[in-house]
């Protein structure tokens, strides 16, 4: 709904959306929770170094939460995206490490095996039919041994080369791997909002049936859209190669989880059409600081799949209230303008 | 025994993406032929499979863990086959096994009950987490898919907190009598008069006949499972014939937590201790056996035979595969190659018999 608001609705009404938005909701408890870290880590926080850690560990789980949001755009769902990142990492590595390709084929490799390995789950999806779930369910059992029978037991170190250079460079403090992540995101947004075939993905995902009546090919737009999520994930793997000091098997054993989290809470619809690439970045820096707050109080890492566990929790059930309400407020003031029967309008959309 | 349900057609509001109607048999039940292939399926590999190591028939090493195995998967498809019954899903099972088998540990090492009793804490412990489950997705309205994926979150931190908290070794091993038994007892310890059972038959697969009794039982007798199908197939038309649906969904979701219970006992049974890690293996088989089995991810229809049908597929390709030497690096990308093949092999079949089935009509 947001990616589809026409930008060009007058600015104030926009505005007063924004407002009361879930990226409103998510930058004010994102600013509070790290003002309160700040605070409490006595200003060590704001070092240099401080802040280069936590931007650098906050590349990954953005671009993760990119790919699962542009297969939700579209109503699908990427199973694989764990699988599929650790075995374009561990593909890198060990084609760099063993076979001595250079750091800028290696890339173009993974970025475009990346691409058609998600094309290729799209059109699985498009030609058998079955469910984008169960298929990524599949092809994330096939990745899953494909990264051990690349990687075994070992750990791949490419070495030092231009790529850890450029992991670890920074630009004003500002790690670079980190702006990549967010230049992903701009183009993401740029391409569902402004782009033609973009908008034809959120319009397949909110309603296909009338998406077909207008000429646009549902499969068409399923297969892009799983066809840039193994792009974007081809992008973490690079990144990934480019900060870790090391890769192996368990390299995205545990990017399931964190990935539907992000577009999750940052107010993407399940069913589709409705994704805010915003919201999945602030939903993934709030997580992020969940994890930061582990390390300066040294809790058990539990803590952080149990604090986001809840979190989401309360945020679904709260959103429930507050969107149970404004219809209720609604409805009253419907009741008010014409007494009568109050139209069904979510069949206005369904065939008969 | 045939449990498949179908109730009611799908809902002609929103046609499910990519299926065609359901095409209705007069002579067979539904699915029947789609079970019947898996049966024939399972048949030839375990045959091939036979034909090419003959360790693969032998009862001790390789038939009776793999029945111990289908055993326990079978509790966990069936688990995930409740929340698909009401078309919901439950990503958060393997938690929910090790929630519960979080609190088995407990009453056997610091509450000292013995085996059942303790079951039984364990087995209340995923119905309560379950039904939690159920009534913040029955009372929010919101995707059973967040809910449970949260829920799995939650209670992946809570259970390792828990183990930390009170185990020194992240690990409960107190075994009550009787439990190291049933890990190794198989039928042969069973005898009635002078006719013993097979040794290759583990006993704890009377936990999942059992089970399969009940939801089996549930499903196609009584009117409850029937009101879980409706509320699965078309939830309007079940609100609109006066069934409670939110009821309905806490129910699903409830039996859906005990029957993870039920595995994660089942599981430690296998391994011999109650860890933080009970469950974390049970996500993708608990969807592979209901759906090769014929139970729909849109709901309203479920197979309890199906499901074991389908986990037994899986559980006997991955043995199969291990028998004949594929090394761990391996086996996953055969299983799922072949099950994207038996899966696209179902679809075309379906999609032939449609077409049959309007030719015909």
């Amino acid at each position: 709904m947001k990616a589809l608001s026409s930008g060009r609705s007058e600015a104030r009404t926009s505005l007063l959306r924004f407002f009361r938005s879930t990226e409103m909701t998510l930058l004010v408890v994102g600013a509070a929770g790290f003002a309160i870290l700040v605070a409490g880590s006595h200003g060590s926080l704001l070092h240099g170094d401080a802040v280069r850690g936590i931007l650098s560990y906050l590349t990954v789980p953005i671009l993760i939460g990119l790919a699962q949001l542009v297969v939700l755009a579209v109503g699908q769902m990427n199973l694989s995206v764990g699988p599929l990142g650790g075995f374009l990492a561990v593909l890198i590595a060990a084609l760099m490490a063993d076979h001595g390709v250079p750091v800028l084929l290696a890339v173009v490799i993974a970025l475009t095996l990346g691409t058609l390995i998600g094309a290729a789950n799209g059109l699985l999806v498009v030609t058998t039919r079955i469910n984008g779930f169960i298929v990524t369910l599949a092809t994330m059992t096939i990745l899953g041994g494909l990264q051990y029978r690349v990687v075994g037991t070992r750990t791949i170190d490419p070495g030092s080369g231009i790529l850890k250079t450029f992991g670890t460079m920074s630009l004003l403090n500002v790690p670079v791997i980190f702006l990549i992540a967010l230049a992903a995101a701009g183009l993401l947004a740029f391409f569902l909002r402004r782009v033609v075939t973009g908008r034809r993905l959120l319009a397949s995902g909110g309603n296909p049936l009338a998406a077909r009546l207008s000429g646009i090919s549902n499969d068409r737009a399923i297969v892009v859209a799983h066809a840039l999520s193994g792009l974007i994930i081809g992008v973490a793997a690079v990144l990934t190669v480019a900060s870790a000091p090391g890769v192996n098997k368990s390299i995205g054993g545990d990017w399931l989880l964190p990935s539907f989290a992000a577009p999750i809470i940052g107010g993407a619809a399940l069913t589709g059409g409705s994704v805010s690439v915003l919201g999945a970045v602030l939903a993934a820096f709030v997580i992020r600081l969940v994890d930061v707050a582990r390390a300066q109080y040294s809790l058990d890492p539990s803590w952080v799949n149990f604090t986001v566990g809840a979190v989401v929790l309360g945020t679904v059930v709260i959103t429930r209230i507050r969107e149970t309400r404004q219809a209720k407020a609604t409805r009253r003031r419907v009741d008010l303008g014409r007494t009568g029967i109050t139209g069904d309008s979510s069949t206005a959309g369904s065939a008969s | 025994m045939n449990t498949t349900e179908q109730v009611g057609q799908p809902g002609t509001d929103r046609p499910p993406p990519g299926r065609p109607w359901t095409v209705r048999s007069h002579r067979l039940p539904p699915g029947s032929i789609q079970r019947l292939g898996l049966l024939a399926i399972i048949a030839v590999l375990v045959f091939a499979f036979g034909s090419a190591r003959s360790s693969f028939y032998n009862q001790q090493l390789t038939v009776f863990p793999l029945l111990r195995d289908i055993a326990t998967f079978t509790v966990v498809g069936l688990s995930q086959m409740a929340a698909l019954s009401v078309g919901h899903m439950n990503l958060a099972v393997g938690r929910m096994a090790a929630f519960s088998a979080m609190f088995m540990g407990l009453a056997y090492q610091d509450w000292h009950l013995p085996l059942y009793p303790g079951l039984a804490v364990g087995l209340a412990a995923g119905a309560a987490i379950g039904s939690l489950t159920g009534w913040i997705i029955s009372a929010t309205g919101v995707n059973s898919f967040v809910v449970t994926l949260a829920m799995d979150f939650a209670l992946l931190g809570l259970v390792s907190l828990v183990y930390s908290q009170f185990s020194t070794t992240a690990a409960f091993t107190t075994q009550p009598a009787g439990m190291d038994g049933l890990r190794t007892y198989s039928l042969a310890d069973l005898c009635a008069g002078n006719v013993c059972g097979s040794p290759a038959i583990p006993q704890i697969l009377l936990f999942t006949g059992l089970a399969m009794l009940v939801v089996g039982y549930l499903y196609a007798r009584t009117r409850v499972g029937r009101e879980l199908l409706l509320v699965g197939s078309n939830i309007r038309a079940a609100r609109l014939s006066g069934i409670p649906d939110r009821r309905r969904v806490i129910l699903a979701h409830g039996l859906s937590g005990t029957l993870a219970g039920l595995a994660g006992f089942m599981l430690a049974v296998t391994s011999g201790s109650f860890t933080a890690g009970i469950g974390s293996q049970f996500m993708i088989p608990s969807f592979l056996g209901p759906i090769l089995g014929g139970t729909l991810l849109t709901g309203g229809v479920v197979s309890v035979v199906g499901t074991l049908l389908g986990t037994a597929l899986v559980q006997v390709i991955r043995q199969g595969l291990t028998t004949l030497g594929v090394g761990l690096e391996s086996l996953d990308v055969y299983l799922g190659v072949i099950l994207l093949l038996t899966l696209s092999a179902g679809r075309i079949g379906s999609v032939v018999s449609h077409r049959r089935a309007v030719k015909t009509r």
